[in-house]
């Protein structure tokens, strides 16, 4: 089980070290996002360009991954953002963080730069660099079709033509959708001059106590399985909570202006165009469809921002829209929001055909379809789309005012989160920007919940009304911590607490799943250590990076203008509220006024 | 006699069958070493659970140069110490339920009458039942399907 090494693979030196991991790191990070945050941290230097070589890009399975663990097929892949210049890191399903575990790796760090394309072989114990010129250029189902056809049974992570192009928000891509969506982390694989990473393996993991986990996660399966939630989400999908957002009026609809949108993208629809419900390994939820348009999806991401954010209102093109963003390699939510932005500014008249050569419009289908291969290819205005938030470069700076985005990165949370405050503060605290993965307390929006139930999860003194900020850093706090630990367990945190369900699994199993399988025993403070810890160590990074207290904000319209639909008719959020809690949230991280880290925990957090 | 019946349709590949058995069976996470083998495609579009038939006439069996498979209570086993590990059986299969990894040979042995991919699978894309009842139970899922349409 804590077998598993390290592969460092110096792309322009063309040498491979293999290391263990030592015991004392895994138990600060667990696994997946915790120990890459860490490695990124030492490893990487203050201020380099996020897609020369100097940047790292570090794969890494969770501690469970690969498991009999329900739904722990997770890895994360980070390295420094070209899309935000702050850290990128993405958290990806499927089928490949098992494969390398199994391979006999559980963190892969990429360094320098190939002199050719190139790609990386990893095989029961074994790194190879390999000749990739056959594969360059390839789309991402072709190259893992590819691929698997000359090397048989393995598993595929791919840029992309996007990512080959070096575009900012290019994904990486594992199966038919599967994505490490967030942060441009697929440009920087481009940069590297690196296809793909295949994993193939037959190593197995043992397990401490193989009876005991099989008890276990016999009993897990029968609670998730009776989880009404769960079995929801194996017939719907994510697409499930499009229509509870929507009935409050907290859906982005195009760019912000409206904050609702057509019934015509509920979860049903997209129903009736599944063939079937597939999975991830080891995963007992199978939330993916497969759509009758030849691909997988729509997640609930795009059904908003492909959506309700660029006024599409028939299901068949959302996913066709969502199909061909995962063909190219194009994150779903950068996407989305960086479209919408544009359509907004021209229709302003902002920025006109003069850099657009074209009329841009909200609702249009076949201009929106032709944009993803612009952009994908850098061709034409497709070449400014494709620099993201930096595209303000080219739009003047009135265009920022219009901006969905955090710390640079486009909000991924279809959410329009001037309703509830504290979606807000989580997007504006997220480590790699607006983002809703990183703290998303969907219990705020989900049930009218009783004052007692949210007191018990995240403490007392807590608004039970999602529009006051009264207590909503303690939410955003517990949901960070919590999630921080699942991501570097490498289980999804659909099956967790919290994010879908107050129910499902918390800190206490987690302690028995990582006892069963490798021995080690957690309580479960210390679990939330581990949490705060790798909290704390993003912070750094980011502080390193020239992070401040102004860059924990918001989009100026979540501010300035109020929404204008449904229940959430004439909401915004007050500027000195947000900052009164953002002030309450520094304080229970422990970090100063200015939002750092102070110096004694920054020490320990290094030295190990 | 009750036998394991695989319905693809409803697999999603999620291999948590194969991990449960290889971790039952072997005491590790391992789906290349189990023995029920998933074939997924995800660009092919196809899930398969592959599961020994345990065949009355079982070309294994007949195969077997060693003569180390043979029938107990109708399930088939492979005596370990007979076994030269040549992989004839593996070869011979019709139904490539057969695995081989390393030196092990791996065939299904029902776990003696509580299978435990069964157990685990979420969809029951697995199901472990008495041979007459499942018959019948196909052909009236057949002539619905078949009158409906
Ligand atoms: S557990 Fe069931 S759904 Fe999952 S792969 Fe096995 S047969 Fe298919």
């Amino acid at each position: 089980m804590l077998t598993r090494k390290l592969g460092v693979i110096e792309l322009t030196k063309e040498k491979i070290k293999i290391e263990d991991i030592p015991l004392s790191l895994r138990k600060r990070y667990l696994g997946g996002r915790g120990l890459n945050v860490w490695y990124l941290y030492k490893y990487l230097k203050r201020g380099v360009d996020a897609l020369s070589p100097d940047n790292i890009l570090v794969i890494g399975a969770g501690f469970l991954t690969g498991t009999l663990a329900p739904s722990s097929s997770r890895f994360n892949v980070s390295a420094k953002s070209p899309e935000t210049g702050f850290l990128g890191d993405s958290n990806c399903g499927g089928y490949f963080g098992a494969e390398l575990r199994y391979s006999g790796f559980d963190t892969l760090i990429l360094r320098g730069r190939a002199k050719k394309p190139s790609y990386i072989f990893v095989n029961d114990g074994e790194i190879e660099l390999r000749d990739a010129s056959g594969y360059w250029g390839m789309d991402t189902i072709e190259v893992q079709r590819a691929i698997k056809a000359d090397l048989g049974d393995c598993e595929v992570v791919t840029c992309g033509v996007a990512g080959e192009k070096l575009v900012r928000f290019a994904n990486i891509r594992t199966g038919m959708k599967n994505s490490g969506g967030r942060c441009g982390l697929g440009a920087v694989m481009g940069s590297k001059n690196v296809k793909a990473v295949v994993a193939s393996g037959s190593i197995g993991i043992k397990l401490a106590a193989p009876d005991k986990m099989l008890e276990k996660v016999l009993e897990l399966k029968e609670y998730l399985l009776n989880s009404k939630i769960i079995q929801l989400l194996g017939r719907l999908g994510t697409p499930l909570l499009y229509e509870y957002s929507n009935i409050i009026g907290a859906i982005r609809t195009k760019n912000s202006q409206l904050n609702a949108w057509s019934t015509s993208l509920n979860a049903e629809q997209f129903e009736k165009m599944a063939e079937k419900m597939v999975a991830c390994s080891s995963c007992m939820v199978h939330c993916r469809h497969r759509n009758k348009l030849g691909g997988e999806g729509p997640e609930y991401t795009a059904v908003g921002l492909l959506g309700a954010n660029l006024g599409i209102e028939k299901p068949e093109e959302v996913i066709e829209l969502s199909n061909i963003c995962n063909k190219l390699g194009l994150d779903i939510s950068s996407t989305g929001t960086i479209l919408a932005w544009a359509f907004e500014l021209y229709e302003k008249g902002i920025i006109d055909k003069k850099i657009t050569h074209e009329k841009l419009e909200f609702g249009n289908f076949e201009l929106i379809k032709s944009m993803l291969y612009k952009i994908s290819m850098r061709n034409g205005f497709g070449n400014i789309l494709a620099e993201s938030t930096n595209a303000t470069k080219y739009f003047g700076s009135r265009s920022k005012d219009y901006l969905i985005a955090v710390k640079n990165l486009p909000q991924s949370d279809p959410h329009d989160v001037r309703y509830i405050k504290a979606f807000a503060l989580g997007i504006a605290t997220a480590s790699r920007g607006a983002d809703h993965l990183r703290s998303r307390p969907t219990l705020e929006i989900f049930f009218k919940l009783p004052h007692r139930v949210k007191e018990r999860i995240y403490g007392r003194n807590i608004s039970p009304e999602p529009t006051s900020f009264k207590g909503k850093e303690k939410a955003v706090f517990f949901s960070e911590n919590i999630y921080a630990v699942i991501d570097s367990l490498g289980l999804c945190k659909f099956i967790c607490h919290g994010f879908n369900s107050p129910h499902l699994l918390g800190y206490e199993h987690f302690k028995d799943l990582i006892y069963y399988s490798s021995g080690l025993r957690f309580t479960k403070r210390e679990l939330v250590t581990v949490g705060k810890r790798v909290i704390d160590i993003e912070r750094l990074i980011n502080a390193r990076e020239g992070i401040t207290r102004e860059d924990d904000t918001l989009p100026r319209r979540y501010f300035e203008e109020q929404m204008k639909l449904g229940v959430a008719k004439g909401h915004r959020i007050d500027r000195k509220e947000f900052e009164l809690a953002l002030t309450k949230y520094y304080k229970l991280r422990g970090w100063t006024e200015n939002g750092t880290v102070p110096r004694k925990r920054a020490e320990e957090l290094i030295k190990l | 006699m009750k036998y394991l019946y695989a319905y693809p349709e409803r697999c999603t590949g999620c291999k948590e069958c194969a991990i449960a058995c290889s971790l039952k069976k072997f005491g590790e996470c391992n789906p290349k070493k189990s023995a029920i083998s998933i074939v997924r495609d995800e660009f092919e579009r196809y899930e398969f659970p592959i599961v020994c038939l345990q065949c009355d006439e079982a070309m294994c069996m007949t195969i077997c140069p060693q003569n180390a498979i043979y029938k107990e209570k109708n399930i088939i086993k492979i005596n370990k110490d007979k076994c030269t590990r040549c992989r004839l059986c593996v070869a011979m299969c019709p139904y490539s339920a057969i695995t081989v990894l390393g030196d092990e040979i791996i065939q299904c042995d029902l776990c003696d009458g509580e299978p435990t991919c069964v157990k685990f699978c979420p969809t029951n894309a697995i199901e472990y039942l008495e041979e007459t009842a499942e018959l019948a139970k196909r052909r009236k899922e057949l002539v619905k399907k078949l009158s409906l349409k």
